[in-house]
């Protein structure tokens, strides 16, 4: 992926593009909009016609005074064809609508799948955000979606540009010269048009920046986190003070848009009028001449005002057509995105022994512009500004087998070390090898396989029970397995007691009556959930912090039962935790400052012997206390 | 349309149309000018293509007839522009208030009980609200069946005008040829009916239906929620790549929208739906040619002119296509007004919370004394008691730190002295009156909170922290200093002024959750309220930072009565109260000296849990105890 620090910007494709790249997709997914749009297209196309027909039909009918019972058949006839094209082109229209409706949810569903298959570290930068909420805007939106734009606009244009030609060929038989004057006054239309849509076009983005601060007001307005914080501090006013200059900014751009299309409409409607009063004109002409039948007449004069809806109806396709390229752009660079298991060779994890060792060597990894990981850990974990160099020529060997303790402030960079760890983001400089072997030979899904992880933010899906322990799919769960994980992190007995089997559903999502756990019950959850996938390298990043300290001490009595016959990094603010560990790593500012066992770093009375004394002065001395 | 019964839904109508004069009063007017400006161009056409034809045949002179054309050309010209200009200021009016009403159940999230806003019941009428405005274009549509139908009315009206006439001729001849068209048509008009509501009802048991607890298991799909971070974070992305669960993801995304019974439920709505527009433009058909049919018959019979023929079939058809466009723009009306009856239901919700009147007297010597006395509370739609029988007096000018394990009811006391819940038993009172008999909002002037789960919004730093658009730069500052964000504010370009992260402005700066904290605490004392209440900043912070935030804002709350809630013991050490909470119960109170001593209680388990691990030769723990 090639980010630029300008911004990324998505490759352009010309509307004939858009326009084949949805066609395809709806080949494979939904043939029938292709289908009905094509019928569409046709049936559509001759309704004006018909439309403008029907006059002329009874004037003829009058004129030649026929008999009731033949005019009845003749009008009868053409009412019955009537209602076959217009009823039929109806329904055509409303089934292609609804299921290319559908299939926008279907992209939505697609696009959130991608985001899941590229590099991780693309999810996470800032730049590849926006492409993701532009790219979904181009299928969210309803009508105004690309998606939607695209469609219904390729049909419009084919419509009005077959309507086009058929009235044409209707006024070439009638004058060369007066299709030659409304071709003309076609082109005059096309020009003022296309100038109003580039004005229009210029507004788009002022609109969109407004659009920007609505939603951020109305999401602050509607954020249930905040709601507490609205009634104590009496925010209320204040932010309907921002949501009514947001409006005003609103109003400004809608009156600027509408005013420039009054001033083009106008000119349109003044053409118009002129167009009507020289057909009139010429066409009265022709009949005081006695050159033209009255039923002729009006055919005419509808053909003659009807040629313009054609080209505003082609003029506005286009202006869809275009509005949605945009959209469309990011969609299509958001689905080609390349998915990262291409970053992969041909080693298979199965090659390597049980026991894991990971090697970092000489690796140096900083934040692009593009990362954005200010808010990690909502907000709360650790701070590393955009650009920084957070390891530099790191050299760390974790030993098969090994329990590591991993400590640091935070803002030391033990995060980002856990990410680089277990592959969600790659070095900048150096090597990751596994069991001596560079990374980048296994295929990056296989290597997640060695990993079992419990990270910060508690993912709980609104799934059942099993499918969030084993992450996979009900059928193919191991109930044995599951229990006896449950059990290992002190939920099976909750679990039992409560009568919640593992088809369960939690969170209330979805079923009213699903499982709701606590902050420390999911901690457990998770911890169950890394036993389930029982991965030789077990990583736990601040796994206890929701837990109160008795919840605490059990797990950390537990871990060696957990870590056995694996290799381990523990990852904790708490110096407590280095205690059941082989080895510790201090982390600061990016750098190991000390390493070795709890016994070896007191001694030798570091940073870390500093930092556990101060920890530990509570629980031993009191008069240390006010010291600190 | 529906079961509801006519009354149901003309008070549904008249529901919205309350609303939209409420935030408009002029816009439903104007649409009606709108209306009729469009109802009479068509007709200025029609009656001058009948002149033309009467003249051509009547052989009237050129120079006549164009002096009657371009006479009626510009007076069309005239009525178009005139209805485009007052339509696009009516659109702008529309523009309006369709962004107030886009944010208007968040609008209400501002003042409606606190208790309600993570209710079952609220978040259950959320979802409808998504669901039901999940087809259509929600209050857009309303308008645009407003405006359908003023305009149909109008031209029902002009119509039955024009065809005055033509009736009261077929009557006087008694010419039963058209009578027999017109029933034959009528006939089929009503055929044709049929079928449109069968399809209709199709298409409205899909669009209302909502699902059974036992579909939703096969047809529930998280495209659209998680795409939109509603139940997903982008971050767990990382838990996705490790467990390997892309299947599981695709199970409950895009594999759901094939599944044999979703795709048969679509597929019934969108038959219903399409048929029902097949239905009603096949019927517009049969109406345009019975006006034909009936013209020409009545032409060929009796002396009637070219220009009538026209004149008469045009305004026959406008009057058979208006009285059935006016039935549809009037039921599709009141569907628009039904999806809406959900936003309506959440709008009209009155508050349960007794809402006191008492003003509160403000007092400059800050002597508020708060007192919980035999307090028990539980959430609502819970059986468990949060808190139990709670009794304990603030003194004025103490702090005091509450601890206690996870759920054991330390941040539900605080809810409850904030009144964002009323407790079920027992009461709390400020300087011996019940604090519910006083006015909110004076009542909440009296606290300054920094809740474990603050937020701060995303537009300028001055605003968050005196949450308000005009405010003293100079306190602001002061404050943001006293809170230990001067640095970072100094470092800032536009101070005070400048946006927090990027959501509103691309101007804005990202701060860490630790500045975040700061903000947020800057913005209590700015507040200067007389209690000052601090609840456990997240957990992530490491334990150093943690005690550094809570001495400072001990410096800061100076005489202020003060309450600190952690669950690490270590936080709160410098409190000389310590209430140890457990079960919803407070089971101790004493400092940490006399607490620790206490071997059977739950403050010494939970101390020496965590002490345990500090336990190092050399390190004499039991002799501090």
């Amino acid at each position: 992926m090639e980010t630029e620090k300008e911004g990324f910007v998505p490759k352009h494709y010309s509307i004939l593009s858009d326009i084949l790249f949805f066609a395809d997709y709806f080949k494979r997914e939904e043939p029938m909009v292709l289908v009905l749009s094509a019928l569409e297209i046709l049936l559509k196309s001759v309704t004006p016609l018909i439309g403008i027909w029907l006059p002329k039909l009874t004037i003829d009918l009058v004129e030649q005074g026929v008999t009731v019972t033949r005019a009845a058949a003749v009008l009868g006839g053409f009412v019955l064809v009537m209602i076959i094209v217009n009823g039929t082109g109806q329904t055509v229209q409303g089934g292609k609508y609804n299921l290319y409706n559908q299939q926008r949810i279907t992209v939505m569903g697609k696009l959130f799948l991608k985001s899941l298959r590229i590099r991780y570290a693309d999810v996470e930068s800032s730049e590849m955000k926006k492409i993701y909420v532009k790219a979904q805007g181009s299928v969210n939106g309803g009508d105004w979606s690309a998606m939607s734009k695209t469609v219904s606009g390729t049909v419009d244009l084919l419509v009005n540009i077959i309507s086009f030609a058929l009235y044409s060929t209707l006024l070439g038989f009638l004058n060369i010269w007066v299709l030659a004057v409304l071709i003309g006054l076609s082109l005059i239309n096309y020009a003022l048009s296309l100038r109003h849509i580039r004005k229009q076009e210029a507004y788009r983005e002022e609109d969109a920046a407004t659009w920007k601060h609505f939603n951020s007001v109305s999401n602050a307005m509607g954020n249930p986190m905040g709601a507490k914080d609205v009634r104590i501090f009496g925010m209320k006013h204040w932010l309907l003070q921002l949501r009514e200059i947001v409006l005003g900014e609103r109003a400004a751009v809608q009156k600027k848009i509408q005013r420039t299309a009054a001033f083009y409409f106008g000119i349109g409607l003044l053409l118009s009028a002129v167009r009507d009063l020289g057909a009139y004109a010429w066409l009265l002409y022709q009949a005081s001449n006695g050159r033209l039948r009255a039923g002729d007449f009006v055919l005419y004069f509808g053909a003659i005002t009807g040629f313009s809806v054609f080209v505003n109806g082609v003029m506005n396709a286009i202006a869809d057509l275009r509005q949605a390229a945009n959209g469309t752009d990011y969609l299509r660079a958001y689905l080609e995105l390349p998915e990262e298991d291409r970053i992969s060779g041909n080693r298979h994890v199965e090659e390597l022994a049980r026991l894991i060792s990971i090697e970092f060597r000489d690796v140096s990894f900083s934040y692009g512009h593009r990362q954005d990981v200010q808010d990690e850990e909502q907000g709360h974990g650790e701070d590393i500004t955009e650009g920084k160099q957070v390891f530099s020529h790191l050299n760390l060997t974790i030993h098969a087998g090994e329990k590591i303790a991993l400590v640091g402030i935070n803002g030391a960079g033990k995060t980002t070390l856990v990410k680089l760890l277990c592959g969600m983001y790659d070095p900048d400089e150096g090597q990751i090898l596994i069991n001596g072997i560079d990374r980048n030979e296994f295929p990056r899904e296989e290597l997640y396989e060695l990993f079992s992880v419990v990270f910060q933010e508690t993912m709980i899906l609104p799934f059942t029970v099993g499918e969030n322990l084993s992450m996979d799919r009900i059928e193919r769960i191991d109930e044995e397995r599951a229990w006896e994980c449950l059990d290992k992190a002190e939920l099976g007995d909750f679990f039992r007691e409560q009568n919640i089997d593992l088809h369960r559903y939690m969170t209330r999502t979805l079923m009213k009556d699903g499982l709701e756990l606590s902050g420390g019950q999911k901690q457990r959850f998770l911890l169950a959930r890394a036993l389930y996938k029982d991965s030789p390298i077990l990583i736990l990043d601040e796994p206890t912090a929701a837990l109160d300290p008795i919840a605490e001490s059990q797990v950390y009595d537990s871990y060696r039962q957990y870590t056995e016959g694996k290799t381990a990094v523990f990852i904790s603010h708490r110096l407590a935790s280095t205690r059941f560990s082989d080895r510790i790593l201090l982390l600061d500012d990016g750098r190991i400052v000390e390493m070795g066992t709890h016994e070896e770093l007191m001694h030798r009375g570091g940073a870390y012997a500093e930092m556990f004394e101060l920890q530990s002065s509570y629980y031993s001395k009191d008069s240390e206390i006010q010291e600190i | 349309m529906s079961k509801l019964p006519l009354r149901e839904h003309i008070r549904n109508i008249k529901k919205m149309f309350v609303l939209i004069n409420g935030m408009d009063r002029r816009f439903l007017q104007g649409k009606i000018y709108v209306a009729l400006s469009d109802a009479v161009v068509p007709y200025t056409e029609l009656l001058l293509s009948a002149y033309v034809l009467d003249g051509i045949s009547e052989g009237k002179s050129f120079q006549d007839m164009m002096r009657i054309v371009a006479v009626s050309v510009a007076a069309i010209l005239l009525f178009r522009c005139l209805s485009d200009i007052l339509n696009r200021s009516m659109i702008v009016r529309a523009d309006r208030i369709w962004y107030l009403y886009e944010c208007i159940t968040q609008t209400k999230m501002l003042d409606m009980d606190y208790s309600r806003i993570d209710s079952p019941e609220i978040k259950d009428l959320k979802e409808k609200i998504r669901k039901d405005n999940n087809w259509g274009a929600g209050i857009s549509t309303v308008f645009w069946q407003f405006s359908g139908l003023a305009y149909r009315f109008l031209m029902l009206v002009i119509a039955l005008v024009l065809a005055m006439p033509v009736i009261g001729h077929i009557i006087r001849a008694g010419r039963y040829e058209t009578l027999a068209v017109f029933l034959i048509m009528s006939a089929l008009v009503a055929l044709f009916h049929r079928f449109l509501l069968h399809f209709r009802k199709k298409s409205m048991n899909y669009m209302f239906s909502s699902l059974k607890e036992e579909e939703k298991e096969e047809q529930a799909d998280f495209c659209w929620p998680f795409a939109n971070g509603d139940g997903f974070d982008y971050r767990y992305g990382k838990d996705i790549r490790i467990y390997g669960s892309y299947d599981l993801m695709k199970r409950w995304t895009t594999d759901v929208l094939k599944n044999r019974k979703f795709r048969s439920r679509l597929l019934n709505g969108i038959v219903g739906d399409a048929g029902e527009m097949g239905f009603s433009a096949g019927n517009n058909s049969i109406l345009t040619g019975a006006a034909y049919l009936i013209v020409v018959i009545v032409a060929l019979g009796g002396v009637i002119t070219v220009g009538s023929v026209i004149q008469l079939a045009g305004a026959l058809n406008h009057l058979f296509t208006s009285v059935y466009a006016l039935i549809y723009h009037a039921s599709e009306l009141a569907l628009a007004s039904r999806k809406q009856l959900s936003t309506l239901e959440l709008l009209e919700l009155e508050d349960e919370m007794y809402k006191g009147r008492l003003p509160m007297e403000k007092r400059s010597d800050n002597q508020y004394q708060i007192e919980f006395k035999n307090v028990s509370f539980r959430y609502p739609g819970r059986e468990d008691w949060a808190l139990k029988d709670l009794s304990l007096k603030l003194t004025i000018g103490e702090k005091l730190a509450i601890v206690g394990m996870n759920g054991s009811g330390k941040t539900t006391m605080i809810k409850l002295l904030c009144r964002l819940y009323d407790p079920q038993e027992g009461e709390i009172l400020l300087n011996g009156v019940d604090i519910r008999k006083f006015k909110q909002a004076d009542y909440l002037r009296l606290f300054s909170v920094v809740f474990q789960d603050y937020v701060l919004f995303p537009f300028q730093l001055g605003e968050n922290v005196a949450v308000d658009r005009e405010y003293e730069e100079q306190v602001v500052r002061t404050c943001l200093m006293d809170a230990d964000f001067g640095e970072r504010l100094t470092e800032m370009e536009d101070g005070v002024h400048t946006y927090l992260y990027k959501d509103y402005d691309d101007s804005g700066v990202e701060v860490s959750g630790g500045e975040a904290q700061k903000i947020a605490i800057a913005r209590a004392i700015y507040k200067d309220a007389p209690f000052i209440l601090l609840d456990e900043p997240t957990a992530a912070l490491d334990p150093k930072a943690e005690y550094e935030i809570y001495t400072n804002f001990d410096k800061i709350a100076g005489d202020k009565t003060a309450i600190y809630i952690s669950h690490r013991l270590s936080s709160c050490r410098f409190c000389e109260k310590i209430a140890v909470f457990h079960e919803g119960r407070l089971i101790q109170m004493g400092s940490h000296e006399e607490l620790v001593k206490d071997k059977d209680g739950k403050y010494y388990e939970m101390w020496s849990a965590q002490a345990q691990y500090y336990r190092e030769k050399g390190f004499d723990i039991e002799g501090a105890v």
